[in-house]
């Protein structure tokens, strides 16, 4: 039975989204790919939840395949649902009459430079989600724009709304792209990698604007990622996928604090550390990620885990509460498993 | 420590089209000394990817000079001058994708120093490369397969044992982690110390991560828009910044701990990175400093050493 | 909830070969060879290919017929394996009386034959003259008789004797009536005629149709020279003239873009390699080449040349062709160059201490010579077409020499009585050029493919 770690929220509303039991596929020449196999997750309101990942591990997949983004003959979604406040958005690009992409739902990708149209000025990429979702007209919406411009701290936000993309740098493209997905006010923002491609400095400028504009908007933000910095900067919850599934999913001090799961265990000992005190060697995860032609039967991090047991390579772990709104899945946690590592947070009750 | 290389006032300008001058690199003068890692770090822009290439003779230098053990090397590369400097400097790659010839096997690249250096037969080289494939943590039988069929972090070590073959005393790693998964960073990260401990090489390690630049270095160069502004042991300059622009990229550098993150205060930089492009007088970083003050944007600070501290700093502050 | 033993929780051995590879190691060419395998529409082409060099380079061996040779026996035959024909005796004249009759109107007074067709009727009524007409398609509703043969405007004149250009085919032969005006009538009749082919004694004698030999007599069935494919208008085999103008096509379509690529290789490579001014030269040169009227250079190269009699024109064709169209190609590698050589393992090599020209061959062409060969692949139809296009307006090959286009030329006069003329050498060509181009299509999906190289 899945535990949805934002069940607990404070007023115990319904999760704003709900995905469940995501499973998507790729037909290739060399076979197919599973590329998501099974994944679920909760998103509240004016919460960020990160998925964090290396490349291969299906969380732009998951993301995309949501937003209806994946060409449906290679890519499939074989299973699963994914409910906006309730409702099914899966395969279907409007609900109640409303449109989901651009509306209710904003997306920001990785590299601003090649997902604007440079043939466009960038008053009116912004004004045109608000002529298309609310039937603004084009005077109306280029001066909506502007304020989105603004809003987003693009500075002479008026002289710039009439340029074009090439006239922008990589970290004002980014805060364009930023005011183009919020335009039509959506509930959720969804984030695939918006800073990978940007300067650290520039980095932190977009972070702290995503952070504000949640505080002043409300909206929640899906956070994809590979950065545990940028994920301890700006989540509230966070998910650990590896190899097509989620690993460890639990609020952002959970995660980092009480890691228990050897992957996530892994990838920070992987990072350096900046504690003055703490001078720690890197040390790296050996291997690397399964081969999603042919997955394996058991935990996919198994081949790669110091800890692992026979039972991980035959079956897959189920998913082992830590606490209401933290769970792992890996079979250390099991009653029966013998070793509990020091490194990883066992609950109270199973020591 | 013997200085082993030094560059003094190095400039490089590009020319493009309508009389307008990139200022990739402008008057860096730096000294490495023998069996030092000195990491070069900065933003888009600063120039330090044209610094390593001007270094190892890759790009023609436009002023200034570099010097290895004393002796000037030319100011621009003939064959024969990389030829010569084959066995004493080296380069290790950015992108894993683009720096293997696609068209030879991994035997093939790994093995092409040797061949152009030295008459070796063929099962001499091919000792030589099995005995590096398996120095760098690849197999012996990898050698007749293509680079494509490699991970980006597999493919990086061959970059390694390529460069590594002739035995190079000074390598120039151009960031040569930045394409690669966290996790696999880490591994090669472990292996180019390793290899520098056992061959005792001497590294100029430039890239934009700057947590993983202080954990590899020993001391710290960050350059802004093509000058260098700061200067001494690692974490010395990452903890206890001196120069506005590298306090601002300290604190910008996202920490793997929520505690720390959630107490971090917004960024106070402001702007965007200017272009290189016909940059103007005074201090670079004057349009965008928190610290700004008048005579920034009229003179531009030279790199001074500090005097109570192990340093160098271009600021007017000191 | 599944139960588990102890057992199940006791360590796991370390995996050997973390780093294993499980699929077998291919070079990029076997990698490109199996991708264009794969694709169904780029094997046939290949199949067809293929089929068309055999037959240009081994037809002639099994099909030894000299394509000048003229069989006047069997002028603008169609396609077909009928080939016999009846000895007769020696044409002579006809008067008109015949052996027959019928009561149809319209009536062969004998059989008809290649020799000639005679016809008897009876007068029209209100007929001041009769007309003739022959026709090779039935005289449907709308009337249309065809060629006009004869005219008698008199009534006493009820029989004609056909020798235009007689085929062993069927014919519709119509009278019509006319009036005192000369005007048609409506009244005519028909009669559709198969005529049989026949050759005098004295012809198949004399054009050595049988050995001199052989007793031949009047009754006698003997067979005529086969021409699966038909003849032309002239008598010469179409198979024999369709395999020596694959010759020529395939020689030039070949040879010139090979020729043309490769010179154009050497240029865009030193020009890309070298840059700054050099380059702008040599680029600005290349475009002044480009700029040329293609078609006005082609003929001038031709004049200029001078084809002597007895020649062929080949040379010229290829020569002109090779010096027109090089520029494409040096432009091609040129941006490739330019391209590579920003690529981390040039500037790798060059630290290692490699020279300019080890730089060029060893790292730079090699990885050109997939847009290469999908260039050349291109610039083969492209070729052949040109050649047929010129050959057709009269400024390609010169005649005997027979191409596929001057083919083409001569079948346009026989189009809409024997479109086998025209419609042989046309689908060759169509069926080369369309082969070719699927097959450079299939390349060069297979070979982007892996020069698209990514994770």
């Amino acid at each position: 039975m899945s535990l949805s770690p934002a069940q607990q929220s404070d007023n115990g509303a319904q999760p704003l989204l709900q995905v469940s039991g995501l499973e998507v596929e790729f037909t290739t020449y060399g076979g197919i790919v599973h590329a998501v196999r099974g994944v679920d997750f909760e998103v509240n309101s004016g919460q960020t939840l990160a998925i964090v990942g290396e490349s291969g591990c299906g969380k732009s997949v998951t993301v995309q395949s949501m937003m209806g983004l994946i060409p449906m003959p290679p890519g499939r979604i074989v299973a699963g649902s994914a409910r906006l406040r309730g409702e099914e958005i899966l395969g279907r690009n409007i609900i109640n009459g409303k449109d989901i992409r651009g509306n209710e739902i904003g997306m920001i990708f990785q590299d601003p430079m090649t997902s604007l149209n440079p043939t466009m000025t960038i008053g009116a990429q912004i004004a045109e989600p608000l002529q298309v979702h609310r039937g603004y007209s084009y005077q109306q919406a280029f001066t909506h724009a502007i304020e989105l411009l603004e809003m987003t701290r693009i500075p002479e936000a008026t002289k710039r709304a009439r340029q074009y993309p090439f006239e922008f740098s990589g970290g004002m493209l980014q805060r364009a792209m930023i005011a183009m997905s919020i335009a039509c006010k959506p509930a959720i923002l969804v984030a695939d990698e918006p800073t990978t491609a940007l300067d650290v400095t520039i980095q932190a400028q977009i972070l702290d604007l995503l952070k504000d504009l949640q505080a002043e908007t409300g909206m929640a933000i899906i956070l994809i990622t590979h950065d545990l910095g940028v994920v301890a900067r700006l989540a509230d919850n966070v998910a650990v996928m590896y190899a097509g599934k989620i690993v460890e999913h639990g609020s952002v001090d959970d995660v980092f604090y009480r890691s228990s799961h050897p992957y996530t265990l892994g990838l920070r000992d992987a990072m350096p550390t900046n504690d003055p005190e703490r001078q720690h060697r890197l040390e790296p995860i050996e291997g690397s990620p399964p081969d999603l032609f042919s997955p394996p039967a058991g935990c996919g991090y198994a081949p790669r885990c110091p800890y692992a047991m026979r039972i991980c390579q035959q079956f897959y772990p189920e998913k082992f509460p830590q606490s209401d709104s933290h769970y792992s899945g890996c079979w250390l946690h099991h009653p029966q498993a013998p070793q509990h590592p020091e490194r990883l947070y066992f609950k109270a009750e199973n020591q | 420590m013997t200085e082993l290389l030094a560059t003094k006032q190095l400039t490089k300008h590009f020319k493009i089209a309508r009389g307008q001058v990139v200022h990739a690199v402008d008057q860096v003068s730096l000294s490495i000394a023998e069996k030092e890692i000195v990491g070069l770090v900065g933003e888009s822009g600063s120039g330090k990817s044209t610094y390593g290439k001007t270094l190892l003779g890759l790009h023609q230098k436009t002023a200034g000079t570099v010097t290895y053990r004393g002796e000037v090397l030319p100011q621009k590369y003939q064959p024969a001058d990389f030829q010569r400097m084959a066995t004493r400097m080296q380069m290790i790659f950015q992108d894993p994708y683009s720096s293997l010839n696609p068209r030879m096997t991994v035997g093939e690249i790994i093995g092409e120093g040797l061949k152009l250096h030295y008459a070796q037969d063929a099962i001499s080289i091919r000792d030589q490369v099995a005995e590096w494939l398996e120095r760098v943590g690849l197999e012996a039988d990898h050698m007749s397969r293509y680079p494509h069929e490699f991970s980006g972090g597999q493919r990086q070590r061959i970059g390694i044992a390529r460069a590594m073959i002739l035995k190079p005393e000074f390598i120039v790693c151009d960031e040569p982690i930045s394409a690669l998964d966290v996790s696999v960073q880490a591994q090669v990260i472990n292996l180019l110390g390793e290899l520098k401990n056992s061959m005792g090489l001497t590294l100029l390690f430039i890239a934009h991560d700057l947590s993983m630049v202080r954990y590899v270095s020993d001391r710290m160069a960050v350059m802004y828009l093509g000058s260098l502004i700061e200067l001494g042991p690692a974490d010395e300059v990452y903890f206890r910044p001196r120069h506005p622009y590298t306090e601002v990229l300290v604190n910008s550098n996202p920490e793997a701990d929520p505690d720390i993150e959630r107490q971090r205060p917004s960024t106070s930089i402001q702007g965007e990175i200017p272009s290189p492009v016909n940059v103007p007088a005074g201090c670079r970083f004057a349009n965008r400093c928190p610290k700004v003050m008048d005579v920034c944007r009229e003179i531009t600070p030279e790199l001074i050493p500090l005097a109570d501290l192990d340093r160098q700093v271009a600021c007017h502050l000191y | 909830m599944h139960q588990f033993s102890a057992a199940d929780f006791a360590p796991l051995e370390p995996h050997e070969s973390l780093h294993g590879i499980s699929r077998p190691s291919l070079s990029y060419w076997q990698d490109a060879w199996i991708r264009l395998k794969a694709n169904k529409r780029a094997l046939v082409s290949l199949f067809i290919v293929g089929l068309l060099l055999t037959f240009t380079l081994l037809g002639p061996l099994m099909w030894p017929v000299d394509p000048g040779a003229q069989d006047l026996e069997q002028i603008s035959q169609p396609p077909g394996m009928d080939r016999s024909a009846l000895i007769v005796p020696d044409y002579q004249p006809w008067d008109g009386s015949s052996e027959r009759s019928d009561v149809s109107d319209l009536y062969l007074a004998e059989t008809a034959t290649t020799q000639a067709v005679r016809l008897k009727w009876d007068a029209l009524s209100g007929a001041a003259g009769h007309r003739v007409y022959r026709n090779i398609f039935p005289v449907g509703p709308e009337q249309a008789f065809g060629v006009p043969l004869a005219e008698f405007f008199d009534n006493n004149t009820l029989y004609f004797e056909d020798r235009l250009d007689l085929r062993p085919e069927r014919y519709y032969y119509t009278v019509v009536a006319l009036n005192s005006d000369r005007s048609l009538s409506g009244v005519f009749v028909t009669l559709a005629v198969n005529v049989l082919r026949v050759t005098s004694l004295t012809d198949a004698q004399e054009r050595g149709l049988v050995d001199g030999n052989t007793n031949l007599a009047v009754g006698d069935q003997i067979d005529l020279a086969l021409h699966p494919l038909g003849t032309d208008y002239l008598g010469r085999d179409m198979l024999a003239r369709l395999m020596a103008g694959a010759r020529v096509s395939l020689f030039i379509g070949i040879g010139a873009p090979f020729l043309f690529v490769l010179f154009g290789m050497a240029y865009g490579s030193i020009a890309g390699f070298l840059g700054g001014h050099i380059d702008q030269v040599m680029m600005r040169f290349a475009d002044f080449v480009v700029a040329l009227p293609f078609l006005l250079f082609m003929i001038m190269f031709k004049i200029a040349f001078g084809i002597g009699p007895g020649e062929s024109g080949v040379f010229p064709m290829l020569v002109a062709l090779v010096i027109l169209m090089w520029p494409a190609t040096a432009r091609l590698v040129r941006g490739q160059i330019l391209q590579i050589r920003e690529q981390g393992y040039i500037a790798a090599s060059q630290l290692l201490g490699a020279k300019t020209n080890y730089l060029i061959l060893r790292h730079m062409i090699p990885n050109t010579l997939g847009v290469v060969l999908v260039t050349i692949t291109f610039a083969i139809p492209n070729a052949i077409f040109i050649e047929a296009f010129l050959s057709f307006i009269g400024m390609g090959v010169a005649p005997p020499t027979p191409s596929w286009g001057s083919m083409s030329n001569e079948g346009i006069k026989t189009m809409l009585t024997h479109p086998h003329e025209l419609v042989l050498p046309a689908l060759f060509i169509s069926i080369t050029v369309l082969a070719f181009n699927l097959l450079g299509d299939g390349l060069r999906d297979a070979l982007d493919a892996r020069m698209r190289n990514t994770e």
